[in-house]
């Protein structure tokens, strides 16, 4: 009896412990569930980290042609240094080595050495520096055994065939900052990346770019590379085909910078700028600033006196004259105040006005150019002469409003979206602007002031030139644009072809007639022929006291204090082709300084 | 002490064979077979250097279960004192001569011997002897601390080596049969009273380095260069090997040497990976096969001695898998038992199969 009921306990603490045991097993499949079924996506990122390495593969750069295909922009093969992170590595013994003998940037150390520090896994490598001298690369290409962590890795790197020829145009690429993740969400973090800073590579830097692609390695786990391929192959930056003639482009940077070749001495390069447009498609033939710098050192690397000198040069070279630069248009307006004036109708064909070289209006004085007046002309004569007296009567006449809605129509101070970040708008004064911005009324002085091109108006080159290519089409308002065959609808010029036809008939005297200002730019040509308006205008006012004396020669004045010299035009007569607009900075008068330049170039384009 | 005059069964031995149980054989052989693949997939797909010499001490194993299964149980018991000092002996012997780093093994040659495993069959015959000898007494507290001590003197002297996880191991199967005899309630209950109340006079007085080794043992994820990374990967591995596994051969965790001691401890997550939760819970499922097995026969058997032996061998089984599945799926600490019958382990793959052995000695000598 007492043998069964020891039996029966016995069976009862077996059955008890069997539970046990069935709990347990419960709890291991529980949890081989857990791991292997509800959190396996976890676990298997976590293994996919561990057994590969990823990293981008930075696209080729697209590369910038010319219209007729010659290369502007392109990449060639360069070297970059790595270190490979590891554990328990003397990271600054082994920079101070290497910057021992040869000749690393210590902005691209301290880079690197944040960069390392945000490392979380090994065997990773990481960006030093792609801006190595070939003598640097070969002088640590020897001693590689001295460095076991350190590789090199085959990258690319911008180059710009042409130099400074092309420098505000293209632009230059730099390496990626804190400003332009900021602004840019799209853009990734990568240290080897170089993403444009100026001109076309900026503006177009979302297509040149191209997309990452990304390596795949796997690793063990002592972080020895078992296998290495290409996991997504990154897609190289779209090609750029841009309407700059490359020899016009040069040709008439050559022309603006060594304006008295017949001397022998060196001259300083003029600052100032040329533009070349195709007036019936809007394409830049060529679009050049003066002076301007060589793009090929932001690739390598500008160091910081060079940054400096080019930054504090008085003359700005890395300023783009052509998009950015803004200057009175001065007398190249008058066509746009005489057509304001001949839509509006307040002046015939015929209509003369007596010129005696000076208009008083009030207690003010306002003179001709011309000392003594260019006696009794109508409105085309005014034109080929640029009689400033006839403008202040005819601008007094249509009133400053009308003369702006002409300009804006003309493309001055009008949405122009040129393919340039560094394109600003010129200023074209009205009543309203007058009274938000300055805060007091408009005068009629000012509107005198105005009719030609002076006081408070404003327009850049590319304004200047797309205001003489609609004139030319007189069809369509024609929109100025770098790329070659773009296709774009333009819009219906909506001006009388009859007062565009007498205009550009008292274009075409100021060059071909005698007494015109700009006879001696005539083209060497009997059958192409140009017209234009020149345009020279004033910096510093001058004094009635300065007038009596006599005013100063622009020779022997200071350079700041010359006039600007400008000229715009367009030919051939017939069937116009191309315009141009060239400025030349305190250059002296128009007819002298830019209208030369404007025929060599049209006469290299047509001739 | 001879309770029969012959120590073997004189009837044929092909009726003896037949006696055997084969459903659990069976299963057995399944699950060595799988070994055998895990660690062919171990070694890289290679038969070297685990999977033939794992092939060769199965095969051994099983020619022990046999000769053992021809010998009556009562002839194999009269060895179960000398054998329990013996083990004893070994284990005095290795903390002063052992081999290894932590001293676990005696060299004999031809093969690491590792007392601390046999000491496990020792304790199991030890107390089924006791017990049997001084049955029912069970209110007794002398006699249970007897027994108690028993279990602790080999216990102390495996974590001393150290081997907590051999030792704890070798404690809780101690305990477990002690229970299963009878230990009353009461007893438990203050013991386990005492412990709790003690730990955190304890651990006041313990010094910070300590501390930390406990705490690390407690949560091995501190430690995350060493046994908290092993612990990581082994997660990573089963975890990733997801619902049907990344394929035989596939898995990158042991393929890329993420896994520490793949052919031994971690066999089961390289299983796991390969395989997914379906190959791994099979095998969970061949193991509770083994155990429901061993548990029939412990409700057959009549004979007290035998039925402690039974549920000892079974529990032992139990404890192997529950410590070495535990271990890699990140339940409890890491103590380093290996997984029966897969694990490329020499004297606890023997040990197993001693224990199976003598089942079946249970078995034939049975007058059914």
């Amino acid at each position: 009896m007492k043998n069964l009921i020891f039996k029966k306990n016995i069976e009862r603490r077996f059955f008890f412990l069997s539970a046990l045991k069935g709990i347990s097993f419960g709890v291991l499949s529980w949890r081989l569930f857990d791991l292997q079924v509800i959190e396996n996506k976890k676990y298997d990122k976590l293994s996919k980290e561990n057994q590969f390495n990823f990293s981008l593969v930075v696209p080729e750069r697209g590369q910038i042609y010319d219209r007729k295909g010659r290369v502007l922009a392109a990449n060639r093969d360069a070297f970059s240094l790595y270190i490979k992170s590891s554990k328990n590595l003397n990271l600054s013994e082994i920079l101070k080595k290497l910057s021992s003998i040869t000749t690393l940037n210590e902005e691209d150390i301290n880079n690197f050495q944040i960069r390392y520090k945000n490392l979380k896994k090994n065997n990773i490598n990481v960006f030093i520096t792609d801006n190595l001298s070939k003598r640097d690369i070969s002088k640590i290409a020897v001693r590689l055994h001295e460095f076991p962590k350190v590789n090199f890795l085959m990258t690319k790197k911008r180059v710009y065939p042409q130099g400074a020829i092309t420098s505000h145009l293209i632009g230059y690429t730099g390496k990626l900052t804190e400003n332009d993740l900021k602004r840019n969400k799209n853009l990734i973090n990568f240290s080897n990346l170089r993403i444009g800073k100026y001109g076309i590579e900026k503006f177009f830097d979302n297509q040149l770019r191209g997309e990452f692609g990304r390596r795949r390695e796997e690793v063990n786990a002592r972080g020895k590379i078992i296998t290495s391929n290409l996991y997504e192959n990154p897609n190289p930056g779209k090609n750029l085909n841009l309407s700059i003639d490359l020899n016009i482009q040069s040709y008439a940077l050559s022309r603006l910078q060594n304006i008295n070749t017949k001397k022998r001495e060196y001259v300083e390069p003029e600052t100032g700028s040329v533009v070349v447009m195709d007036v019936n498609t809007g394409e830049l033939i060529c679009c050049v600033s003066s002076p301007n710098f060589n793009p090929n050192i932001f690739t390598r690397g500008i160091n910081p006196k060079e940054w400096k000198s080019l930054v504090n040069n008085k003359k700005a070279p890395l300023l783009n004259r052509a998009v950015s630069g803004l200057y009175p248009p001065g007398s190249t307006i008058k066509m746009a105040v005489a057509l304001a004036a001949l839509e509006s109708g307040v002046i015939g064909y015929d209509n003369k006005f007596f010129c005696n070289g000076v208009k008083e209006y009030g207690d003010m004085k306002f003179h001709c150019w011309h000392k003594y007046g260019h006696g009794n002309i109508n409105l085309s004569q005014a034109i080929e002469r640029s009689c400033d007296v006839f403008f202040y009567e005819l601008g007094l006449k249509v009133g400053i409003d009308k003369i702006g809605l002409m300009l804006n129509k003309l493309g001055l101070s009008a949405n122009i979206n040129l393919e340039l970040s560094e394109f600003q708008k010129g200023l074209v004064p009205s009543k309203k602007w007058k009274l938000d911005n300055r805060g007091t009324r408009w005068t009629p002085g000012e509107t005198i002031n105005a009719s030609i091109g002076q006081g408070y108006m404003l327009s850049n080159p590319i304004e200047l030139c797309t205001m003489t290519a609609r004139i030319a089409n007189s069809e369509m308002s024609v929109e100025p644009t770098l790329l070659k065959n773009k296709t774009k609808k333009f819009l219906k010029l909506d001006i009388n072809k009859g007062h565009l036809n007498y205009v550009k008939n008292a274009m075409s005297n100021v060059v071909n007639n005698e007494l015109g200002t700009a006879f001696k730019s005539k083209l060497n040509s009997q059958s192409i022929k140009m017209a234009g308006k020149t345009g020279t205008v004033q910096v510093v006012r001058i004094s009635e006291e300065e007038r009596e004396k006599g005013i100063i020669k622009n020779k022997d004045r200071e350079w700041k204090k010359r006039d600007h010299a400008l000229f715009v035009g367009y030919a051939p007569l017939e069937k116009p082709k191309y315009s141009i607009c060239v400025i030349v900075e305190h250059g002296g008068s128009g007819s002298v300084t830019a209208a030369p330049i404007a025929k060599d170039i049209i006469e290299k384009l047509l001739i | 002490m001879f309770t029969s005059n012959k120590f073997y069964k004189p009837d044929s031995i092909l009726k003896n064979f037949f006696k055997l149980d084969w459903i659990l054989l069976f299963v057995v052989l399944v699950i060595c077979i799988i070994g055998v693949g895990a660690l062919y997939s171990a070694g890289d797909g290679s038969l070297k250097p685990w999977a033939l010499n794992h092939i060769y001490k199965v095969i051994f194993g099983f020619f022990i279960v046999f000769i053992l299964s021809q010998f009556k149980i009562n002839f194999i018991m009269n060895f179960s004192v000398i054998l329990y000092i013996f083990c004893i002996l070994c284990l005095i012997y290795v903390t002063h001569f052992g081999v290894g780093d932590v001293k676990r093994w005696i060299d004999l040659k031809y093969f690491f011997f590792q007392p601390s495993e046999l000491a496990k069959i020792a304790i199991i015959l030890l107390l089924a002897k006791f017990f049997t000898y001084f049955p029912n007494n069970s209110k007794n507290i002398l006699y249970n601390l007897i027994a108690i001590s028993l279990v602790l003197i080999p216990g102390f002297l495996i974590i001393n080596q150290p081997d907590l996880g051999t030792g704890s191991m070798l404690i809780l199967l101690g305990f477990a049969i002690i229970f299963l005899n009878g230990l009353s309630w009461n007893v438990i209950l203050s013991i386990t009273l005492v412990s709790l109340i003690s730990i955190p006079v304890i651990w006041q007085n313990l010094l910070e380095y300590q501390k930390y080794r406990i705490l690390v043992f407690l949560n091995p994820e501190l430690d995350t260069l060493g046994k908290g990374y092993q612990i990581m990967q082994s997660k990573i591995a089963i975890g990733s090997g997801g619902m049907f596994g990344k394929g035989y051969l596939a898995g990158s965790q042991s393929r890329l040497d993420f896994l520490p001691e793949k052919h031994t401890d971690f066999v089961y997550t390289l299983i796991s990976e390969e395989m997914g939760f379906i190959g791994s819970m099979s095998l969970l499922i061949l193991y509770f096969v083994i155990i429901i097995v061993l548990m029939r026969e412990f409700l057959k058997e009549e004979d007290f001695t035998n039925k402690i032996i039974i549920f000892g061998i079974s529990f032992l089984i139990f404890l192997y898998v529950i410590f070495n599945i535990g271990m890699v799926s990140g339940l409890i600490p890491v103590v380093g038992a290996p997984l029966p019958f897969i694990s490329n382990g020499g004297t606890s793959l023997i040990t197993i199969f001693i224990g199976l052995g003598i089942i079946q000695s249970i078995r034939v000598s049975r007058n059914v």
